[in-house]
């Protein structure tokens, strides 16, 4: 077993990539991608294991200036052996061998003798020039085969020109074991970055998508707004309170003498390798025009009922149409149900008109555990959502 | 709508300028002006940034160049493909990028990527009359010589994502090819991802442009001389 070193990946991949298979890492242009090869590159290296990089796009010195500016790190001190094929060893080759065939046997014959002779244990492939100058089908077959009865596991970067017809090509002929494709959502200006785990030949794991962006020099995966909404004094800022490391509230008395959200609840958290920021909406219905600027750019929508108040369904009625309308994943938190109720489940469900799939809690949001549980699953809702 | 100045007087007083997503290809013989053309068109007005892709001058060359020719400098990021393939420990910069060679396309596309949002992020000087989004002109210089690092259909995916980011931003891109260095195929493929083309050629007595697909402007060859990084028609 081999680990990426990013934290929340190697927990998805349950622990890790196992030995003897092929990874790639698909890069959509323009996107920072290239740390999720250098981050498995030092892992590796950290356990003592050898490894071979082939990487024909650039001098070996060049290549080891560059992992030393981004990570602040001499690879080849770390620990196992690194051997590298650069563009010196692809300009010898192409001048020697003219034709495709005899280019492909070369490269292959040296690859085979670098992985014997130095014991190596992982192979790293930048592709792109490997399939320029020899086709698809030749430069896939330089890598030892997927799922094979070797000891060599194989990971490929890949800047993908093709777009997903290539990336669902190598899902459908388990090209590769697992296939990470890496995106940027670029609209006006880069919003953010996010990988989606394609395929991975050795776990049942649904196709999913999750945000990350660069902090120093690691991947951390990031959700950037989750949105907790419902009716007034339906518990918010207590869940926001207690869902996050750090935060701010906005309050003020009521005429009541009640405690009031007037603009958000704001609320920091780490958890299970996510960077997540919480924005708590206010319940008052003369708040709501703001509300469409607070779900501007949210990834996932929480609403919160109140159990002991079934006279406030229809208000979470209304903003329940608010996160329809944005189009988001949603997670349903009944709070107070540690008090005395009458509302069930098949009740709220048909008030709400919800669809089967949305999940639906009760809890009490002075529980530190419940309020997590839910951002468990709402995390989890993210992560398989389309984006 | 921020229309862009190119400085070419046939354009501006006619069209008032060229619109954000354009790309204008430079078709130039060498030993033209066709590359300080380029950077004539890429020059940064009040309010805009530039940003260049260099595979044929060091940054620190290029840098000097704006300074004799009194650019903004401050207002240009470059992605430098050159410098490394003879001093590759050189470190990055929040203006200038540096890429292994102009055969790594990876890097490239993410050089572009952190100056751009370098640049919407406010980490370039602010300019005079701050514009959102900023308008940004991007040129590469060259095509031919990434043509030569790189496969004609590779270089096209990579040009025909790079340019739809650049539409979305509301840039505009520029980009000079040696007309004289490759076949019919490759300069139709490369105009079918352009808007404008402007071919130069030079004669005994200077040089002459000629601009292509911008509706009611002149066809005809027109003189033309790059004075002080500025264009001026000498006709």
């Amino acid at each position: 077993m081999i680990r990426t070193g990013i934290t929340g990946i190697d927990e998805m991949l349950g622990s890790g990539i196992p030995k003897g298979t092929r990874v790639i890492f698909s890069l959509e242009p323009g996107v920072e991608g290239r740390l999720f090869m250098y981050r498995t590159i030092v892992s590796v290296l950290q356990e003592k294991k050898n490894i071979l990089i082939v990487a024909p796009h650039s001098t070996k010195r060049a290549f080891l200036s560059e992992y030393a500016e981004f990570l602040n790190i001499d690879i080849s001190k770390i620990g196992g052996e690194v051997v590298i094929l650069d563009s010196v060893v692809r300009e010898t080759l192409n001048t020697r061998e003219k034709k495709v065939n005899s280019r492909k046997k070369a490269w292959k014959d040296l690859i085979q003798d670098e992985l014997g002779k130095h014991s190596i244990d992982v192979l790293f492939v930048y592709f792109d020039l490997l399939y320029e100058d020899l086709g698809l089908e030749r430069a896939l077959d330089l890598l030892p085969p997927a799922e094979g009865q070797h000891n060599i596991t194989t990971v490929v970067e890949h800047l993908n020109l093709e777009g997903d017809s290539l990336i669902a090509r190598f899902a459908s002929e388990k090209t590769f074991d697992l296939i990470l494709s890496v995106h940027s959502a670029f609209t006006l200006a880069p919003f953010f970055n996010f990988f989606t785990l394609e395929y991975v030949s050795w776990a049942r794991m649904p196709r999913r998508s999750i945000p990350y962006t660069i902090a120093g020099q690691s991947i951390r995966l990031y959700i950037p707004k989750i949105i907790v909404t419902g009716p007034a004094s339906s518990g918010k800022s207590t869940f926001v309170s207690n869902a996050s490391d750090s935060g701010i509230s906005v309050d003020r008395g009521d005429l009541d003498g009640y405690r009031t959200t007037v603009a958000m609840d704001l609320g920091w958290l780490h958890f299970r390798g996510f960077d997540i920021t919480i924005f708590g909406t206010p319940g008052q219905p003369r708040f709501d025009p703001i509300l469409p600027q607070l779900v501007k750019n949210a990834m996932g929508i929480i609403l919160m009922i109140d159990a002991t108040s079934p006279d406030t369904l229809l208000r979470a009625r209304e903003l329940l149409a608010l996160a329809y309308a944005a189009k988001l994943p949603l997670v349903i938190a009944v709070n107070k149900s540690d008090l005395p109720h009458q509302m069930d489940e098949v009740m709220i469900r048909e008030t709400l008109k919800l669809r089967d799939e949305v999940p639906l809690f009760f809890i009490s949001s002075l529980k530190r555990s419940d309020v997590h549980y839910v951002i468990e699953s709402m995390v989890d809702r993210i992560t398989r959502h389309p984006y | 709508m921020y229309t862009y100045k190119t400085g070419i007087s046939l354009i501006d007083e006619v069209k008032g300028g060229i619109p954000p997503g354009s790309n204008i290809l430079i078709l130039a013989p060498s030993m033209s002006s066709g590359e300080q053309l380029g950077y004539a068109l890429t020059r940064p007005l009040p309010g805009e940034y530039a940003l260049i892709l260099s595979t044929v001058m060091r940054s620190v060359d290029l840098m000097d160049y704006f300074s004799s020719e009194q650019f903004n400098r401050d207002l240009i990021g470059v992605i430098d493909s050159v410098t490394k393939l003879s001093t590759p420990d050189v470190n990055d910069n929040t203006q200038i990028k540096f890429v292994s060679s102009p055969s790594d396309l990876t890097g490239i596309g993410i050089k572009f990527s952190a100056l751009i949002e370098s640049m919407f992020n406010g980490e370039f000087p602010s300019a005079d009359q701050a514009l959102f989004p900023p308008p940004i002109r991007f040129y590469i210089d060259s095509l031919t010589t990434l043509l030569m690092y790189r496969k004609l259909e590779v270089l096209y995916q990579f040009l025909h994502v790079l340019t739809s980011k650049l539409k979305k931003m509301e840039a505009i891109g520029i980009y000079i090819l040696n007309n004289e260095s490759f076949d019919e195929r490759t300069l139709s493929l490369m105009k079918q991802l352009m808007n404008v083309v402007i071919e130069v050629k030079t004669e005994q007595h200077g040089d002459f442009l000629r601009i292509r697909g911008v509706t009611g402007v002149s066809q005809e060859w027109v003189p033309f001389r790059i004075h002080q990084g500025t264009l001026e028609l000498t006709a």
